[in-house]
């Protein structure tokens, strides 16, 4: 979880990760940071992110974007 | 029989409305097929066969990925790890063979009844240049009324089936309710098979509540066509229509008043759509979102058309931003080119393909391409200067938040979408490069008050008529950008003031709407589409 803090804090620090449940929702990461997000968590953690998973469930929390993480890394 | 006719507000829509709830719940959403079906017919008669093609391999396509699916569950239990995964694969390939075969032969269609005749001209204009003397002919091609938007919709459904975001629907007709529901065949919104489903098949009963709201909307939509766009027309017409002839601020006030225009009328038959879903108790998405309160160009496209830029986003953005060449360059990128120029190449890839389709969706013109790529261009630049614009606005001591940035930015947004509109509504790229040059060609703001403007084909009552309904419109924007959504708020006032507004609503439309010698009545714009 620590490392997914850092590479969010990489892309905007102005945002408090443990509070923030609608970082797509309430348009606080948009669709480039989305699309860095996604390389960053690929190459930090080994996994492949799809198409499918490109839904705001999956990135509107660090927690969500951390269960989605932990999900593909069992798969 | 457009949305905004009397015969469908006052005619068609109320049988709908009494046929419906006479019947049983579970039958109701036959009842809002089988007149889904019998609009489409008289839109569009025999080219009734184009949707129905369409519903079949869209429902065929989704029902065997879902049949691929349960045998890839029965494989997949009590099987190991390594067999698991070569099972996924297996069914994986299957499955997007048949999601590909089904988008191609959906686009297909539609490029062939869309774009075959622009592609045949621009073939026969090389050719004639190369001074070959082969030249392809052009054919008459109807194409049925909607098809631009329920194609998406197909393919939307069908990507999410392959996704597992949602489950397929197993029966024929649902799905061809969900592709024809007559109040959005016509000019969207492009909904998603999980968000609307529920509540098209539900058959809820038709109560006051929804009744009173939906025709309330309707009633809101038709204001902003009848009273504001129709005559708006008529100064777009003149302007557009004879552009050699108009330069200056001429040009300028056409491409004000197209945009204008196209705001009231899209976002007008919006609310008639949206108004005639809330009557059987279905939630259509909303399609815009005070666009003119946009700071930026990319912000603009969450805000108009929402459900065209999200499907883009959804179905191209994404897929290409998560494509295997697009991941290549990231992790190439990233260690030899640094994370700006990488983002920045990312970012391009995955956007030129949503504003090409931007543009080609609107239809088979160049200047719709032009549309498209004016827009890419400027995202793109955006996003290009956006490091050095935050150094700029700390070294400055410029606050994002405070008020005279905030009207800057939604100034120089509106000067982005009227430049953007005059392009798009131009007979022609080269009648677009023509009026924006000649615009600055003897400027005189001069004429919006000198009377200039009286003979363009409006009065001034009709003018007047168009500047009040503009204040109204703005007036119920604003509030709405602020939390106060007025429409929401008047349901919970007094039955008086309640009835009061509607009633209000009603004769303004009925007094103020453009009707008489000298208008024509205006098709709705995005049908065309």
């Amino acid at each position: 979880m620590e490392d997914l803090i850092r590479i969010l804090r990489d892309i905007d620090d102005s945002v408090d990760y443990g509070k923030e449940t609608a970082l797509i929702d309430g348009q606080i990461l948009d669709s480039f940071g989305v699309i860095t997000l996604v390389s960053e968590l690929e190459e930090a953690f080994g996994i492949t992110i799809e198409a499918a998973e490109m839904t705001p469930q999956n990135f509107n929390s660090a927690e969500a974007i951390w269960a989605m993480v932990k999900r593909l890394q069992e798969n | 029989m457009g949305y905004h006719t009397s015969l469908y507000v006052f005619v068609f829509l109320p049988v709908c409305l009494v046929v419906y709830q006479l019947m049983p719940a579970k039958w109701r959403w036959k009842a809002l097929l089988f007149f889904s079906y019998l609009f489409f017919y008289l839109l569009s008669g025999k080219l009734l066969v184009y949707l129905v093609g369409a519903t079949a391999l869209t429902h065929y396509i989704g029902a065997w990925m879902s049949w691929q699916r349960a045998q890839e569950a029965e494989e997949l239990s009590g099987a190991d790890r390594e067999t698991k995964k070569s099972i996924k694969l297996k069914y994986r390939r299957r499955c997007r063979s048949a999601l590909a075969v089904g988008i191609l032969l959906l686009i297909g269609v539609l490029a062939y009844l869309k774009y075959y005749n622009f592609f045949i001209s621009n073939v026969s204009g090389v050719l004639l240049w190369l001074s070959l003397p082969f030249s392809p002919g052009e054919k008459s091609l109807l194409m049925p009324v909607g098809i631009s938007f329920y194609t998406l919709q197909a393919i939307g459904y069908m990507a999410d089936v392959y996704w597992g975001k949602a489950k397929a629907e197993n029966r024929f007709g649902r799905m061809a309710l969900f592709l024809g529901f007559f109040p959005q065949i016509m000019e969207g919104p492009i909904c998603r098979y999980s968000d609307t489903a529920g509540s098209l098949f539900a058959g809820a009963p038709l109560t006051a509540e929804n009744l009173s709201q939906g025709y309330m909307r309707i009633f809101w939509g038709l204001f902003k066509k009848k009273v504001v766009a129709d005559r708006l027309a008529v100064i777009v017409g003149v302007i557009f229509g004879n552009y050699t002839e108009y330069g200056g601020a001429y040009i300028a006030v056409a491409a004000v008043a197209y945009t204008v225009q196209l705001y009231m009328e899209f976002s007008g038959c919006m609310d008639i759509v949206i108004g005639s879903g809330k009557l059987f108790g279905v939630c259509l998405p909303e399609n815009f979102r005070q666009p003119f309160c946009a700071r930026s160009a990319s912000e603009f496209w969450r805000r108009w058309h929402i459900t065209l830029g999200t499907w883009f986003k959804s179905y191209i953005f994404y897929p290409v931003s998560v494509s295997g060449i697009v991941k290549r360059w990231n992790q190439f990128g990233r260690k030899h080119a640094g994370k700006y120029l990488t983002r920045l190449v990312t970012s391009a890839a995955a956007l030129f393909p949503v504003w090409l389709c931007n543009g080609l969706w609107h239809g088979a013109r160049w200047s719709y391409i032009f549309y498209g790529m004016y827009y890419f261009v400027l995202i793109m630049l955006g996003t290009a200067v956006q490091p050095a614009r935050n150094k700029l606005l700390s070294v400055c001591h410029i606050r994002e938040d405070s008020g005279y940035w905030r009207v800057i930015q939604i100034a120089k947004t509106w000067v982005i979408i009227f430049v953007g509109e005059l392009f798009f509504r131009a007979d022609g790229l080269q009648a677009g490069f023509h009026m924006f040059a000649s615009m600055f060609r003897d400027f005189q703001l001069s004429l919006l008050w000198d009377g200039s403007l009286l003979g363009l084909g409006l009065g001034r009552a009709d003018l007047a008529a168009v500047a009040v309904g503009c204040v109204v419109v703005a007036v119920i924007g604003s509030l709405k950008e602020r939390g106060e959504p007025i429409f929401v708020r008047l349901v919970k006032t007094s039955v008086p003031v309640r009835w009061g507004a509607y009633y209000a609503l009603i004769l303004a439309v009925i007094v103020f709407a453009a009707y008489g010698d000298g208008y024509q009545s205006v098709d709705l714009i995005y049908a065309g589409f």
